[in-house]
């Protein structure tokens, strides 16, 4: 086990000076844009090991207790973002609000206890991992589409319009936004529908209004209602970013907030 | 009627449904026992609106992705319909060497069940349920014997993610078993003897409340019995396997008396004899019904590849930088 922390660490030190040095790049105006994905990239290989290593030490996948939910989350929001980042190169500056969001999980991961669970006989099941893969994917898309989000609102609230001004104006941004969060739709309807089957197989019901399957519902309704209201009140990028957040908070907090409150075998993380 | 048709497909509705519906869910999470139509509402409303505007808004007809993405959303809200009328949700419980009889201890059901849960017999055999250190449950392995449509006898082994199918009907093995005391009962003026079982509370839930009063079949004699277990069953501290315990003894106490019964001894009453044959186990089970479940599947699906044919081809059309 000491060899897998070892690995986290170093790969949580590589993220932090990949998004200290973000930060540095819209400050100082500089662009050092391909050793921010070099260390992106490095910083994944290494937590890929860690987990991979954990996963065969144990095995099973990381989706039972808190520390492994939130590894395996840092690591698949970064993966989708470096992805981000490399495809969308007029985007990365946003790498300097999304990184530091990260710190916040990060820190959570290392004070979280690293002890294996008991992996139950009802989550030993392939539909579990597709169910998870897709949650993450959709965690991922929406969290690309809160950098822009964010580039949008501290324009509008006159903060750093100046070290933003390299990236496209708010209605791209926004537009962008938004295709990240249909990407989302997607994957959070694939997350549900997956899910669906596990649930079925495991526990004999496909839904049962359980606190992590109702708030996911939720979240469904949410982003629906975030993208129609796009199609029919067109609003302005300001008030479709604060949607973006909210859609995030919601998501952030069914993933990480309810599994505390829940008592049912769905647990996520625990 | 085109008026209303226009009206009832207009978007600002479906904006106001989204939010009907958050409202009635988190309503529902919040108060346990709403009423069903709180949810249907909603659910009535948006395929109401999605059905006007499928009709009456020409965009659906000029994007095929859309089409099917709302079509199938459709098909999913009129299916759930079904599924809610038609469903059954029970749990049953059947010891060793006994056949299920259709009798469910609690349920479930749409109005519209069509209950025939006769058809779907099965005998219970052996099951066995492992156990990790710190009593953590693992594999659960239940043989059960049916019979097939030709009348044949079939044995299967199911558990956790394999239930036993039978005339619709899913059974599935759930953490909710335990011991089962097997008395026979023999009338004095004569009459065929009657076999019972006693489900004690669930093992090892309720270890230390392994005790239950239980009515002699065709009597009044009313007992209460308490099962004492002298060994480990499950051990907490290496892996193990639940399983009747060979050393235990059955404490009976009828009309103030007290007596102790061991496997084979018999208990006098005015009336007959009543014999304790020995410890049986018992499995609860979950049984579930529900034939929408594929076309709920097929529509779910038919929803996400529209909903993705649909993104694909919009952005497609215009990338996201095309005015700059």
């Amino acid at each position: 086990m000491e060899r897998e922390i070892q690995l986290l660490w170093l790969a949580v030190v590589i993220y932090v000076i990949a998004g200290s040095l973000a930060i540095f790049a819209v400050v100082l105006g500089k662009r050092p844009e391909k050793t921010i994905l070099g260390l992106l990239v490095s910083a994944l290989l290494v937590h890929g090991i860690s987990i991979g290593l954990r996963w065969v030490r144990l095995d099973h996948g990381p989706y039972l207790t808190m520390f492994e939910i939130l590894s395996s989350n840092v690591f698949s929001l970064l993966f989708v973002f470096a992805l981000a980042y490399w495809r969308f190169r007029a985007i990365r500056p946003v790498a300097a609000i999304v990184l530091p969001l990260m710190f916040i999980m990060m820190g959570w991961l290392m004070l979280s206890n690293p002890n294996p669970g008991h992996l139950p006989p009802t989550y030993d099941t392939t539909w579990l991992v597709i169910h998870i893969m897709f949650g993450k994917v959709f965690l991922g898309a929406v969290l690309v589409a809160v950098g822009m989000a964010g580039v949008v609102l501290l324009r509008a609230a006159g903060i750093g319009e100046q070290k933003f001004s390299r990236l496209p104006n708010d209605r791209r941004l926004d537009d962008l936004a938004y295709r990240f969060m249909a990407l989302g739709l997607i994957f959070e309807s694939l997350m549900l529908i997956a899910g669906a089957i596990w649930a079925q197989n495991a526990w004999g019901r496909y839904w049962a209004w359980d606190p992590l399957e109702t708030w996911s519902f939720i979240n469904w309704i949410v982003l629906a209602f975030a993208l129609h209201l796009r199609v029919t009140l067109k609003p302005a990028p300001v008030r479709g970013a604060l949607l973006i957040i909210a859609v995030f908070v919601l998501a952030f907090l069914t993933f990480f907030g309810v599994p505390f409150i829940s008592r049912t075998p769905h647990q996520g993380a625990i | 009627m085109t008026l209303w048709i226009a009206r009832l497909a207009s978007l600002k509705l479906t904006l106001a449904i989204f939010v009907l519906f958050c409202a009635s869910v988190v309503l529902v999470y919040f108060t346990h026992g709403s009423p069903a139509w709180i949810l249907a509402l909603p659910f009535c409303l948006f395929a109401v609106n999605l059905a006007a505007a499928i009709l009456s808004n020409p965009a659906f007809w000029r994007q095929p992705g859309l089409l099917v993405f709302h079509l199938a959303l459709l098909a999913l809200v009129i299916l759930l319909a079904i599924s809610r009328l038609t469903y059954l949700k029970g749990h049953l419980e059947v010891s060793d060497g006994e056949t299920f009889n259709g009798e469910l201890t609690e349920s479930e059901s749409g109005p519209l069940h069509p209950w025939h849960l006769d058809q779907a017999r099965f005998r219970q055999e052996n099951f066995t349920i492992d156990y990790a250190p710190g009593l953590n449950r693992g594999r659960t392995r239940s043989q059960v014997l049916w019979q097939d449509a030709d009348g044949k006898l079939q044995q299967s082994t199911i558990g956790d993610q394999h239930p036993l199918i039978l005339a619709g009907y899913r059974f599935y093995t759930t953490h909710n078993k335990g011991f089962a005391p097997d008395f026979i009962w023999y009338p004095a003026h004569g009459g065929a003897p009657q076999e019972g079982t006693i489900h004690l509370p669930s093992y090892p839930a309720h270890e230390y409340q392994q005790a239950l009063s239980w009515t002699i079949p065709g009597t009044r004699h009313k007992i209460w019995t308490l099962l004492e277990i002298d060994e480990v069953v499950l051990d907490k501290n290496r892996e193990s396997e639940f399983r009747a315990p060979k050393k235990h003894r059955l404490l009976i106490r009828y009309n103030g008396q007290r007596r102790e019964l061991r496997p084979g001894a018999s208990l006098l009453f005015k009336d007959g004899r009543l014999k304790y044959e020995g410890l049986r186990l018992w499995m609860g089970y979950t049984v579930f019904y529900d034939r929408t479940m594929p076309w709920l599947l097929a529509a779910c699906t038919l929803t996400v590849l529209g909903m993705a044919w649909h993104f694909w081809r919009k952005f497609a059309a215009r990338p996201w930088r095309a005015e700059d």
